[in-house]
């Protein structure tokens, strides 16, 4: 039962309710991010944006299934147009660019591989994909090369730290609570301690 | 899917054969091994001190454990006929029908309607049997009309129950699960659960601590130990007497009658038929000799005075005040209004009302933990022990969420941790227990904190077994005598007999009596309009009044 | 009222105004849009204007971000010019911060009308039944817009517990740190009521088997289409007035 590629109902509600937690904590972050701005300006989004990625790599490395990182980006994305996102329906878009990002690193460990390391990657995954989506959105191709240098590598640096580093610090602290139990990912730490 | 089973007619509803589960790398079996049947038609209840498995038994009927609550399993489950793990736990739901423990895991946080209607639409019958359906189950668990548009997570515990019985109700399964299905209810509304249970035809199954009022209906009992296994089965009149013993020894309830009765027998008075109420025991008191009455008598006083607090005085300063106080449940609109009461140091004070009548809303607004929303209060804040046991928890442990409170003196934790038998999960996850197991953990840490100045228990015994609310009562007269004050919120009104002095009823939004609770119990006027009972024990007090011996 | 209505259409008006707040960069739209439906809110659903007044101060904090790079620095942040340059109806004469301003007040607005006058249980119905979701991912997203309002409760009980603990009562609002602290409790809470959840609703029988009776499924009605037209129609004037088209002709 554990290892089955199937969803299992409390997966699916796992996510759903992950995607919602998040959703709020997203549209809170977007306050930060604009206090920010306003002090430090124009790289500001860059630093910030690793915390934008964080669902996805939750919930990837607690469900351990194809398609968490993607479907949980994609639903706080839905919470957070739901509550009144003045980005509005496009958020969903950028939902599914990051998760699919995300996804994508994960993919290649053919879903196998969840410690810190790749968790950090899925986050540098997110904050390419997302690079190239701005880029395609915002029109990038006019800025500085030494800007969009300095972009891209903050951006990078931000998805794995505040995306992968701190999505692995909250999936800690959740393990510690119990409330993971048999779910994959316990399953597998058991296995690796035994 | 429904219908479509055929059951072989001989085949007994459930049957364990060996069967033993482990929670996943827990060191011990959470229960078993265990072989146990469970016939067609049988209304069989389930016994067992706090943590011994039974939750864990009963959720191996439909496959929910392994399957969704994962553990490993041995042995053999066959039910209504076939292996249980040979359809998925939704697929048992048309034949099936389970009351969990908790509330919350019966529920899914919809509207009242919805709730009851939900497992209908999951087996696609037509619209207007549901419709039928969810109205017979309102009816039936006395769920008001006015209800349906209430989201359940808006309800008060009980109603929350009640709730959580229509909808299992209203799934008319061949076999009904119910797991202390009357924790939180109030007499009334348990009585209707008693009455469903006493109904014809179904099989039922039943675990539940509060035995009075239900052991009547009861065709069989099946004790389980504390360390898992099965040691007995029978009518309940034969286990009651026979194996009364064993049952006190492991902290398993027993009937009142039942526990007077082995006294009784002690001296040599044994009633014909082993009596499961008091009132058999009545009448057998009465047919006896001048002299026998007399040593009974005896006896008699002795079983009252300890199950009857006696009265406190209470000194001034008080403890807290509530002055024409408004007291709102979180989020909400006011529930009581013109509440005027105060605590006093020593008293121990009994909070009684009908499911709803906002009782666990005056506790809370009286420990400082809720606004007034109108009025004033007054006094330093108290301690309380939610409703919900698991709201109190904040650490990783056990033992780590006793430490939180009682410093890192190793000793003293255990002492604690084995006046209320959890040194076996002193290292488990506080979700990971038993309901009782939270419940200890939580009045526990609670009453191992000595900074309070009063304390609120809402509920203190729902999930206990006979010795931890023993060990609870024991605490409060402590806590009592040391000059602290206790406010008892529950409706298990012998508890309330036994622990507290004094009593307060709530009804229709405000306070309908604040008096000694002795007295209070003895108002049939007060105590049926507020949809409470008197308790059995007042049976046996007035036959001591009425027949000098 | 609005809360009667057919959760779906409401659902596509209310994309739509979005979509045209978003598409239109003029304050006046902006502006239009935020009276509208604050209009709606308090004269059909009878809402208090205080309520609405509340509800407006979360969004405003939002865009006041947007406002403090414009005004107090006197340049506009390159987030907003970027948007600015995005949009299609766009009109240069005013202040970008302001207008990002008042659209984040204004989209904050059309979701509430939508969010507070839908039953999430009915929402999940319409789309169950006339979009064909599937049972299993249906009542999964309804636990999700379920929680939200939950976890407000659950966070000032945790904080009671915690006080508790400390032996004083606390403080009204929490402070940023404790706003933190209290992540992963909350995490962990909405991830056991997943857990609980998923029991309740296979104990009752939500398999994977998508073929189920849906009681009280909204069904369309005329006044869905009034609406809908009226809406629309509200949406189309108010650009025309805003965009000086009519002074074309
Ligand atoms: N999810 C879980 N993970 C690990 N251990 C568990 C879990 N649930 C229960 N246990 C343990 O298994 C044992 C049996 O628990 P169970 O809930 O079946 O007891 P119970 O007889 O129903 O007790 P109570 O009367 O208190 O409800 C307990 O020791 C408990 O600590
Ligand atoms: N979160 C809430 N929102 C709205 N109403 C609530 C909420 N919690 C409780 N209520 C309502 O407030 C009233 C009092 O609730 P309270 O929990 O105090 O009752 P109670 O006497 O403790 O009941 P019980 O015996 O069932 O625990 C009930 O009618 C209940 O429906
Ligand atoms: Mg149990
Ligand atoms: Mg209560």
């Amino acid at each position: 039962m554990l290892t089955t590629r199937g969803w299992t109902l409390r997966e699916i509600l796992i996510v759903a309710v992950l995607g919602a937690v998040f959703g709020i904590l997203y549209l809170a972050w977007v306050q930060v991010w604009l206090i920010a701005q306003a002090i430090f300006g124009a790289v500001t989004m860059d630093v910030v944006m690793g915390f934008w990625f964080i669902v996805s790599i939750i919930a990837a490395a607690i469900i351990r299934k194809p398609g968490a990182a993607l479907l949980s980006e994609v639903l706080a994305a839905l919470v957070q147009v739901l509550l009144g996102s003045p980005a509005g329906l496009l958020l969903l878009v950028t939902g599914l660019v990051q998760g699919a990002g995300a996804e994508a690193v994960f993919a290649a460990t053919r879903w196998k591989n969840y410690r810190l390391p790749v968790l950090m990657l899925a986050g540098v995954g997110a904050a390419i994909a997302s690079f190239i989506y701005t880029w395609i959105r915002f029109d990038y191709g006019a800025l500085a090369p030494g800007l969009l240098v300095t972009m891209f590598v903050l951006r990078c640096l931000s998805g794995a730290i505040l995306g992968g580093f701190a999505g692995h610090f909250v999936v800690e602290a959740l393990y510690k609570t119990g409330v993971l139990s048999g779910l994959k990912i316990d399953h597998e730490r058991r296995l690796q301690r035994a | 899917m429904s219908a479509a089973f055929s059951v072989p007619e001989a085949a007994p509803a459930v049957a364990w054969r060996e069967v033993a589960v482990r929670y996943p790398y827990a060191a011990n079996l959470a229960v078993g091994p265990v072989s146990l049947e469970l016939r067609k038609g049988e209304r069989l209840l389930l016994l067992g001190p706090s943590g011994c498995g039974k939750s864990t038994l009963l959720g191996t009927i439909t496959g929910l454990v392994p399957a969704t609550i994962p553990a490993e399993i041995t042995g053999e489950i066959a039910t209504l006929g076939v292996p249980a793990a040979s359809r998925s736990p939704a697929e048992w739901s048309a034949s099936v029908a389970q009351l969990f423990q908790d509330a919350d895991q019966t529920l899914c946080g919809m509207t009242v309607g919805d709730e009851v209607a939900f497992a209908l639409e999951n087996r696609a019958l037509p619209a207007d049997e549901i419709a039928t359906r969810v109205d017979r189950a309102l009816a039936k668990a006395g769920v008001p009309e006015s209800w349906r548009a209430r989201r359940t997570a808006a309800l008060s515990g009980g109603e929350r129950q009640l709730v959580a019985l229509a909808a299992a109700l209203a799934q008319e399964a061949a076999l009904f699960i119910a797991d202390e299905p009357t924790a939180h209810l109030s007499p009334d509304a348990a009585a209707r659960l008693h009455a469903v249970i006493g109904g014809e035809g179904e099989t039922f199954l039943v675990v539940d601590h509060r035995l009075d009022g239900l052991i009547g209906t009861i065709d069989r009992v099946a004790v389980i130990g504390r360390n898992g296994a099965l040691f007995a089965e029978g009518s309940p009149r034969d286990i009651f007497r026979a194996r009364g013993e064993v049952l006190a020894a492991e902290g398993i309830w027993r009937p009142l009658a039942a526990d007077l009765d082995r006294l009784l027998c002690g001296i040599g008075i044994v009633l014909e038929r082993p009596p499961l109420v008091l009132s058999e025991i009545i009448d057998g008191l009465n047919r006896l000799s001048p002299a026998d009455r007399t040593a009974a008598g005896t006896v008699i006083r002795h079983f009252l005075s300890d199950r009857i607090a006696g009265p406190t005085a209470s000194t001034r300063p008080s403890c807290a005040t509530l002055v024409h106080a408004a007291c709102a449940p979180l989020f909400a609109k006011p529930v009581l209004h013109d509440i005027s009461m105060e605590i006093g140091p020593g008293e121990t004070v009994a909070i009684l009302g009908r499911n709803g009548a906002g009782k666990s809303t005056l506790g809370a607004t009286l420990a400082g933990l809720l606004r007034l929303k109108g009025g004033t209060r007054t006094g330093p804040a108290g301690g309380f022990a939610f409703q919900r046991p698991e709201t109190q928890f904040t650490e990783g442990s056990v033992r780590a969420e006793l430490e939180s409170i009682v410093g890192k003196d190793a000793a003293s934790i255990d002492a604690i941790l084995s006046a209320w038998r959890l040194e076996n999960v002193a290292d488990q996850h506080p979700f990971e227990l038993s309901q009782g197991q939270k419940r200890r953990l939580a009045l526990a840490t609670l009453t191992a904190d000595t900074r309070w100045p009063f304390l609120v228990l809402d509920e203190p015994t729902a999930g206990l077994d006979a010795a931890a609310s023993n060990e609870i009562a024991s605490r409060i007269a402590k806590i009592a005598a040391d000059g602290r004050a206790v406010m008892v919120i529950t409706h298990d009104m012998d508890f309330a007999l036994k622990t507290c002095s004094r009593g307060i009823v709530l009804d229709g939004g405000s306070i309908a009596a604040d008096a000694p609770l002795i007295d209070l119990l003895r108002d049939g006027e007060l105590l049926a309009s507020a949809g409470l009972n008197a308790p059995e024990l007042l049976l046996l007090v007035d036959w001591m009044e009425a027949v000098p011996c | 009222m609005l809360s009667m209505l057919h959760p779906l259409p409401k659902l596509i008006v209310c994309l739509v105004w979005l979509a045209a707040s978003i598409a239109v960069f003029d304050p006046r739209f902006q502006a239009g849009i935020v009276v509208l439906s604050a209009l709606a809110m308090i004269v059909i659903e009878r809402r208090s204007p205080l309520l609405i007044l509340a509800l407006m101060i979360p969004f405003a904090l939002f865009g006041f971000g947007f406002l403090t790079t414009a005004t107090l620095f006197r340049e506009e942040s390159d987030f907003a010019t970027r948007m600015a340059a995005e949009t299609p109806f766009g009109s240069p004469a005013f202040s970008a911060g302001i207008v990002l301003f008042l659209r984040a007040i204004a989209c904050g607005m059309v979701s509430a009308v939508f969010v507070l006058t839908t039953e999430p249980g009915r929402f999940i119905k319409a789309l169950m039944a006339n979009w064909h979701l599937s049972p299993r991912i249906g009542y999964a997203l309804f636990s999700a817009l379920h929680l939200v309002p939950d976890l407000a409760s659950e966070a000032q009980q945790i904080r009671l517990a915690r006080a508790m603990k400390r032996g004083r009562v606390p403080r009204r609002l929490p402070g940023p740190l404790e706003t933190a602290s209290l992540v992963v409790p909350l995490l962990a809470f909405a991830i056991r009521r997943a857990n609980r959840a998923a029991i309740a609703m296979e104990a009752r029988g939500l398999g994977t088997v998508s073929v189920r009776t849906i009681v009280g499924a909204p069904r369309l009605r005329p006044a869905d289409a009034s609406f809908t037209i009226v809406a629309l129609a509200l949406l189309a004037v108010l650009f025309i007035l805003t965009s000086g088209v009519w002074r074309a002709w």
